[in-house]
């Protein structure tokens, strides 16, 4: 069928005309909310106009006015098949208090790819750990820094004050600023790398295991057991815990993308994922400012034993937080679902 | 990754097509490397400015505990870069400051809108498409991608496409004039509609169009040189007829033929109503 153009837009032009203008007024909502009697008219215009865009698209040459339906279908598309956000978006301001017990309960939901990351750091602490235990050589190699290598020299500095660069509480709070972006970026990192399916996720978390199994054998050798101890807990107890949940969302974001497309549920678990990304960042600032405030005073100052217990605390207390918040009473869930299943 | 673009649509390096659930296929152009970058680059001066502008802020408040001011800056100017692009385009249907100037929006790959976790997503992951410097692997997964897409538009579901404003066609001149006089000539009339070319039809349409656009001179000039073509190469129409039609009038008559009534007369089966 070939198209008489002109007399087909005299004819048409109202209703395309009149389809721009509703999409103008709906496109302006901040909220994106349709009332029922635009919905209709808004499906009514959107067939009339996609059924001359059929009709252009196989009855003339016009690409023009192709170009500028297809735009117009797309748009009313759009505003028809978006369902808008609900109250349990993640956006929501509500929702977003509720993320201090919605982490701990994705944290839960995902505890498989924890223990993922939880083994790979192990493995990579044991390597570094044997390697610096039956192989002195390697010390060059796993701990390149000089502080790393020399236990004894750094504890004598720190305890001397000499190694302490934060003399006032000024500048410890622009360094925990700094260790807190700093830990954020990688751990994001680490949670990113799952798109390369979990690869650079576990080399990731395999060298910093490395690394932390090095310096724990070396001080420990060399009898600097509880300075290492003392100086790494009281921020570690956050800090590496964060790391391991960034190797869980990782792990959890490859599983994801080897999913057969058809099995994912996208919005879910890109929300899991964003859940998780939040939590470590609340822990990852209680850890800056730990490390700034805390660990970098050492006896005679703050006695070890206080900094090992305090470190014990805050490990405790993030257990106690991330096994028990929002844990509900089995006996009430049974009974919910049993509600729901009787419906 | 190619497990991870969209199934069953259609997707050409410019255009993403989209089957809606009444059978109408539409298209949407996508946006290549260089509009983005620059888009980003925009984005980028714009953080930057209110980054620096807060700071003057935040070390005058501040004047008195400097520590405390550095440590502000530091989290606010982390949290905007972050923030900025994901509450943006999460809240401003797919556009940044930079891509609303330059045309671009983000939606989602079945053509709606994208959502507010997926502006999070695909801005977060801009830590691994930023690697190992200047958007690299972004880059090379935008231009490996059929569907340009950098890795945190794949994880996200995303896509960039443009959007230069479009206006409904509007009528055209040729379609205004009652009488042609090429129709005197059937046999001419139809040696020019068949031997014209698509390109060079459009050319006369792009010249009859811009007009107001031309200065008088060039338009002289371009008609004068466009129908000189059309009578020596295309169809000689009598001099008799030539000599009493100026140049525009001869090329008006030549689009009445080619895209106008007189085009379609002859062959209008018929419309819906």
């Amino acid at each position: 069928m070939i198209l008489d153009l002109q007399r087909f837009q005299a004819q048409e032009r109202p209703c395309w005309t009149k389809l721009e203008s509703l999409l103008v007024q709906l496109e302006g909502r901040p909220d994106r909310r349709i009332k029922p009697a635009e919905t209709e008219l808004l499906q009514e215009l959107y067939a009339q106009t996609a059924a001359d865009l059929n009709r252009v698209t196989h009855g003339a040459l016009a690409p023009e006015l192709r170009r500028y339906l297809e735009r117009l279908v797309a748009r009313a598309y759009a505003e028809l098949y978006y369902a808008s956000p609900t109250r349990s978006e993640l956006w929501q301001p509500r929702r977003w208090m509720n993320i201090f017990r919605s982490f701990p309960e994705a944290f839960r939901r995902q505890s498989q790819y924890f223990a993922l990351a939880v083994t790979v750091t192990i493995l990579g602490c044991a390597l570094g750990g044997f390697a610096v235990r039956y192989d002195p050589a390697s010390v060059n190699v796993l701990l390149p820094a000089d502080y790393l290598r020399n236990p004894g020299l750094r504890v004598r500095q720190e305890e001397n004050g000499q190694g302490r660069h934060l003399d006032s509480a000024q500048i410890e709070a622009a360094f925990s600023a700094q260790l807190i972006t700093h830990n954020i970026e990688v751990s994001l990192l680490a949670a990113a790398l799952g798109v390369t399916f979990g690869i650079g996720t576990a080399l990731l978390l395999f060298e910093n295991g490395l690394l932390l199994g090095a310096v724990a054998v070396r001080y420990t050798q060399q009898g600097f057991g509880l300075f290492m101890t003392a100086w790494l807990l009281p921020h570690g107890a956050f800090e590496i815990p964060s790391i391991l949940i960034a190797g869980q969302a990782g792990f959890y974001l490859a599983r994801l993308l080897l999913r057969r497309r058809e099995d994912r549920n996208m919005r879910e678990s890109m929300r899991e994922w964003l859940l998780l990304i939040a939590g470590l960042a609340m822990l990852l600032v209680w850890a800056g400012l730990m490390e700034a405030f805390f660990s970098q005073h050492h006896a005679p100052v703050l006695p070890y034993g206080f900094k090992v217990a305090v470190g014990l605390a805050e490990l405790a207390l993030l257990t106690i937080y991330l096994l028990l918040i929002g844990r509900r009473d089995p006996r009430a869930e049974a009974l919910t679902s049993g509600l729901a299943g009787n419906q | 990754m190619k497990d991870l673009q969209p199934k069953g649509l259609p997707a050409t390096a410019a255009e993403l097509a989209v089957a809606t659930p009444e059978g109408v296929i539409f298209r949407l152009p996508l946006a290549g490397p260089a509009p983005r970058l620059y888009a980003m680059l925009l984005d980028t001066a714009i953080v930057l400015s209110a980054v620096n502008g807060l700071g003057y802020l935040v070390y005058w408040i501040f004047a008195k505990v400097p520590g405390l001011g550095a440590m502000t800056i530091t989290l606010a100017e982390f949290a905007i870069g972050f923030a900025y692009g994901a509450l943006l385009e999460g809240f401003w249907n797919g556009q940044t400051i930079g891509k609303r100037l330059f045309h671009l929006r983000v939606i989602d790959q079945s053509g709606l809108p994208l959502r507010i976790e997926q502006a999070w997503v695909r801005n977060l992951m801009r830590v691994f498409d930023a690697l190992p410097f200047a958007y690299l692997v972004g880059g090379i997964s935008v231009l490996s991608s059929p569907i340009m897409q950098r890795f945190g538009d794949r994880v996200a579901g995303t896509l960039v496409v443009r959007e230069t404003p479009l206006a409904a066609p509007t009528e055209e001149a040729w379609n205004n004039q009652k009488y042609n006089s090429f129709t005197m000539y059937p046999a001419l009339t139809m040696r020019l509609r068949g031997a014209a070319t698509p390109e060079l039809a459009g050319f006369i349409q792009d010249a009859l169009r811009r007009r107001n656009e031309l200065a008088p001179y060039a338009r002289r000039e371009i008609y004068r040189d466009l129908v000189a073509y059309l009578q020596t190469e295309i169809t000689t129409f009598p001099d008799e007829l030539v000599e009493m039609l100026s140049d525009e009038q001869y090329l008006t008559n030549a689009a009445d033929v080619l895209f106008g009534n007189h085009a379609r007369r002859e062959f209008t089966v018929g419309t819906r109503r």
